[in-house]
């Protein structure tokens, strides 16, 4: 007699067994096990299988991660069941035996130990794959050992008891190998703006120090999301232990600088962190010419800047910007074009001087030629009016002392689409050429980019800000710049910004998007979890990790932009004074209302704003003096005393025609 | 001699085809057969068909009693075996040796899911000692597989020399070795239990288990009739949820059980055997004949309550209950 084997093996027990029929074979990259009904395996659950039979005097190890499931009885039809219960659904409940059921599950291989020879997976079997496991199965022993140690946390993998938090390797995540993260997900369930919050939060306090400073320029795209990052926000007992299993602390960035431009008005920040509480760390952007014509190509599309104009602008350029110009044409008045206002004078004394030779060419420049880029041109501060200034004032990013672990927010959501491309493009290019140089002040950078689907389609123009994005994800790795993006539609996303994305993220999707050829690679069955998938959790991609992982990221420790818009109100539009006031109380917090209308006076608002920036750009240690400085001086008031009138000369007498 | 090193089963219930192997090497003289299908497929039922007069135990004459209070589930257990015989070699003179698997189990109901309680699985090599050369039994013996006289038989029984009979005797004997191995877990579950157990087929092989009041049999196969004429009829003209007055089967060689008809399924539109079951009970002691009747109804809704789930898709279906279904698929997964 034969007894049915009845207890496990001492210690820890099997959750499955490995099955393989002809129909359903086991292969090198996919295997089958069963399991009993009430085992904790799911979709995403990751396991072990140990063979029975050495290969090379060792016994094989199987690490995968479930990618289906099945569940059957031994019906053979749907209809014997109906028959068993002769049509009467209620019926079904009072069967005396549960018919036998299976629960068969698809695994995809993760790793096997040994690698080689690569066998098809032997009959085993199947544990639960517990912390260790975890790590050897996505290969995370290789990062995280002694000496490299490169692991940064992303999430914890939850599974059965196992609460195995998941690294993903900061070589290939900021680079040189690999980098680059993308992330997609619906919208409107805050996972793509935490997540990346989160690993920013990360990244900062484990990435390595061999591999030097890091800091993150996160472009603000929409309402309030990134606006409170400085902010504490809350965060419930079981984040908590998310944190404390990921070794990160729980509290929000400690250094963040905000940027914005300014209203059309030229003194209201253009930012929904504009709260008097909040502004000790916002900075204005504004460009002058010599900022803005660089780029000119970002704000002019190819119908106005055609070969001709092109030259011309080109010569602007490099000849007449920031040059000591001079030319017969105009009567070898000498002109230095630094702004704007000093642009515009040049065109007007070109043409006049055209005009009166009555020539049509100059320097081989088509009179309409130089009319239209005059037009252009001058039309770009208007277009981008409190970004780009006429009278040629800078306030930039500090490109050049960029600190360790400090995250660089520009709001950039209230802006137009030529201004958000032109900020893009600039700020990008610059960093990308202190990077080339290496005197950037960090020795990386994460560019942190929302809405692709809209700054960087698969279709529509060719725009200057996705050529931007391309070359940031194709070379960008080299020098340090990577990109962290998302978007709604991963599918609708040029192929070569998300494909150089070395990790892919991806949180709860809509299932028309997981309908589209790019996740004809994934299962139904994570289909259907991806569709499904809570907030707080997310599929991951790594070059590591062979198959994608499903893991749990804590809500951020910083405050969410909806509490922070509530909480920090945004600033009503204010009169001039007013805003000056706001401004250099950052600098000086005596000053007073009252003092700056005494100082302004009655002066032209073009050139208080100008006093203001000059004195925000410069930070002096006696704000208002030197603020009196910029304000040209006026001429002393002096009393006039009014001439004695002479007195009139009294009617004679006998004057007929006196009264 | 094959160049394959020649290893015994490591499994005690190896495949034919591995033993197929094994008896080529033991026996160059041997014809191995390759993919023969099972005897108990090919080998005709032999027993006739015929009827029985009984001795009615429940009122005057055996007629149809209405099974009134509802089917309640009752059975904690069911108990099954099956055998699996087939030809693995032929040696010279058209001797067949058979390797025959037996198995059985007692499936335990737990919360309405099926556990094994025990099984057993027996494989043999079965052949007419009679028949073979001393040289050729010490082979097989050699085998490392437990071999089977089957030439050890009754005399009315004895196998001629005949291919298809000394096959046929082969596969009696396996159906003897299941029986015993059907009737040694029976004795274990009466002996350790007292929780209703339902036996797929008679009680009355073994007297302790014909006593049992835990052990209910139940048989399927109607070659046999314990009812001839107006009995007959009554017998047949069982409706949905009624039995037959219980009567006393008694034979020389086999314990006296109690037993009745019963149908488990409307048979409108079938044939007359269509979900008609025969219930062996241990019979009423002397002078208890008067909780007969509460006694045999009771089982009857035992048997009645596990109509649900059908055994579908096994063919006999109408008169299988789920629970010897499942120790069926039990035992084709482990043989």
């Amino acid at each position: 007699m034969t007894d049915a084997p009845q207890s496990p093996d001492a210690g820890e027990a099997p959750l499955g067994r490995v099955v393989a029929t002809e129909r359903k074979p086991n292969t090198p990259h996919e295997f089958h096990f069963w399991t009993a009904l009430d085992s904790p395996v799911g979709i995403g659950t990751i396991v072990r299988v140990e063979g029975a039979l050495p290969v090379n005097g060792q016994i094989p190890m199987i690490y995968g991660i479930v990618v289906e499931g099945f569940s059957y009885t031994d019906l053979q039809t749907p209809i014997h069941d109906m028959l068993g219960h002769d049509g009467t659904p209620g019926g079904a409940s009072f069967g005396a035996t549960q018919r036998a059921e299976i629960r068969l599950y698809t695994a995809a291989v993760l790793r096997q130990l040994p690698e080689e020879p690569l066998q098809p997976v032997p009959m085993g079997r199947v544990f639960l794959a517990d912390n260790d496991d975890v790590a050897v199965a996505l290969r995370m022993d290789g990062y995280l050992r002694e000496g490299a140690n490169t692991g940064i946390p992303i999430g914890v993998y939850r599974a059965g008891g196992t609460d195995a938090p998941i690294y993903l390797d900061a070589d290939f995540l900021i680079g040189p190998e690999a980098a680059h993260l993308n992330i997609t997900g619906v919208s409107g369930l805050a996972t793509k703006t935490s997540a990346i919050e989160w690993i920013l939060s990360s990244i900062f306090t484990h990435f390595p120090a061999q591999k030097g400073s890091v800091a993150a320029v996160c472009f603000n795209v929409k309402g309030p999301d990134l606006c409170f990052l400085d902010q504490p926000g809350t965060v419930d007992e079981a984040d908590a232990a998310l944190y404390e299993k990921c070794g990160v602390p729980v509290k929000p960035f400690e250094n963040v600088q905000y940027f914005a431009p300014y209203k059309s008005d030229g003194y209201s920040l253009n930012t929904l962190r504009s709260n008097d509480a909040l502004l000790h760390n916002v900075s204005s952007l504004t460009w002058g010419l010599r900022e803005v014509l660089q780029y000119a190509e970002v704000l002019l599309n190819k119908d106005d800047v055609d070969a001709k104009a092109d030259a011309l602008i080109d010569f602007i350029r490099e000849r007449v910007v920031d040059h000591d110009f001079s030319d017969p044409l105009l009567g070898n008045k000498r002109y230095v074009v630094r702004s704007f206002a000093d642009l515009e004078q040049w065109f007007r004394d070109v043409l006049s001087a055209l005009e009166g030779k009555n020539s049509d060419g100059w320097r081989t420049h088509h009179v309409a030629t130089i009319r239209k880029v005059r037009n252009r041109l001058s039309n770009i501060s208007t277009r981008c009016a409190g970004l780009v200034t006429d009278d040629g004032a800078v306030s930039d990013l500090p490109f050049g002392s960029f600190q360790d672990r400090t995250v660089y927010v520009i709001d950039v959501a209230s802006l137009e689409e030529d201004a958000q491309d032109l900020i893009f493009a600039r700020v990008v290019t610059r960093l990308r050429e202190h990077l080339e140089k290496r005197d950037l002040g960090v020795n990386h950078v994460v560019v942190f980019v929302d809405e692709l689907n809209k700054y960087a389609p698969n279709d529509g123009p060719d725009t200057y800000v996705r050529k931007m994005l391309l070359d940031l994800a194709e070379r960008g790795r080299y020098l340090g710049l990577v990109l962290f993006s998302a978007q709604q539609f991963r599918s609708q996303v040029h192929r070569r910004v998300v494909g150089n994305s070395g990790t892919a993220l991806y949180g709860r999707m809509d299932a028309d998007e997981l309908a589209t050829p790019g996740y004809a690679v994934l299962s139904p069955a994570v289909k259907i979890k991806l569709a499904t998938l809570e907030k707080g959790q997310l599929m991951v991609r790594h070059p590591h990790f062979t198959q994608p992982i499903f893991v749990r990221f804590p809500r951020p420790a910083v405050m969410r932009g909806r509490d922070g818009a509530e909480q920090y109100p945004q600033a009503v539009d204010i009169d001039l004074e007013a805003a000056v006031v706001r401004s250099l109380r950052t600098l000086d917090p005596t000053i007073t209302l009252g003092w700056v209308q005494q100082a302004v006076g009655i002066r032209e608002e073009e050139e208080i704003v100008r006093a203001r920036n000059a004195t925000l750009r410069e930070r002096p240690a006696d704000v208002r003096k030197f603020f009196l400085s910029q304000l040209r001086s006026v001429a002393a008031t002096q009393t006039v005393t009014r001439p004695a009138a002479a007195a009139l000369r009294s009617a004679p007498a006998d004057d007929p025609y006196g009264f | 001699m094959s160049a394959v090193p020649i290893t015994p089963p490591t499994t005690p219930h190896a495949s034919v085809a591995t033993i197929a192997r094994l008896l080529a090497g033991l026996l160059p003289s041997s014809q191995p057969v390759d993919g023969g299908a099972a005897l108990e497929i090919t080998a005709p039922n032999t027993q006739p068909a015929r009827l029985i007069s009984a001795t009615v135990i429940e009122g005057r004459a055996l007629r149809a009693r209405r099974v009134f209070d509802a089917p309640v589930v009752g059975f904690s257990a069911f108990l099954d075996g099956t055998q699996q015989s087939r030809v693995a070699c032929y040696l010279p003179g058209g001797i067949p040796i058979v390797y025959g698997t037996v198995g059985a189990v007692i499936r335990d109901r737990r919360n309405q899911r099926l556990f094994t309680w025990r099984h057993s699985v027996e494989a043999r090599l079965y052949a007419p000692r009679a028949n073979v050369s001393p040289a050729v039994w010490h082979s097989l013996i050699e085998s490392g597989v437990a071999v089977q006289d089957t030439s050890e038989t009754d005399a009315s029984d004895a196998a001629s020399d005949h291919p298809h009979a000394l096959r046929e005797a082969a596969v009696h004997r396996v159906q003897k070795d299941r029986e015993v191995a059907e009737q040694s877990l029976a004795l274990e579950w009466c002996a350790r239990e007292e929780r209703p157990l339902l036996i797929d087929g008679g009680i009355s092989g073994v007297d302790a288990v014909a006593r049992a009041a835990c052990a209910i049999g139940v048989i399927k196969s109607h070659r046999t009739l314990y009812a001839s004429g107006e009995p007959l009829a009554a017998v047949l003209g069982l409706g949905y949820a009624e039995r037959s007055s219980v009567f006393l089967v008694t034979s020389p060689k086999r314990a006296s059980v109690a037993s009745w008809y019963l149908r488990i399924r409307d048979s409108r539109g079938h044939d007359p055997m269509w979900g008609l079951v025969r219930v062996e009970v241990a019979p009423p002691a002397a002078g208890g004949d008067a909780g007969l009747s509460r006694r045999a109804d009771e089982v009857s809704r035992w048997i009645l309550a596990e109509v649900a789930p059908v055994a579908l898709p096994d063919g006999r279906w109408d008169k299988m209950v789920y629970g010897v279904r499942d120790c069926e698929e039990f035992l084709r997964a482990v043989m």
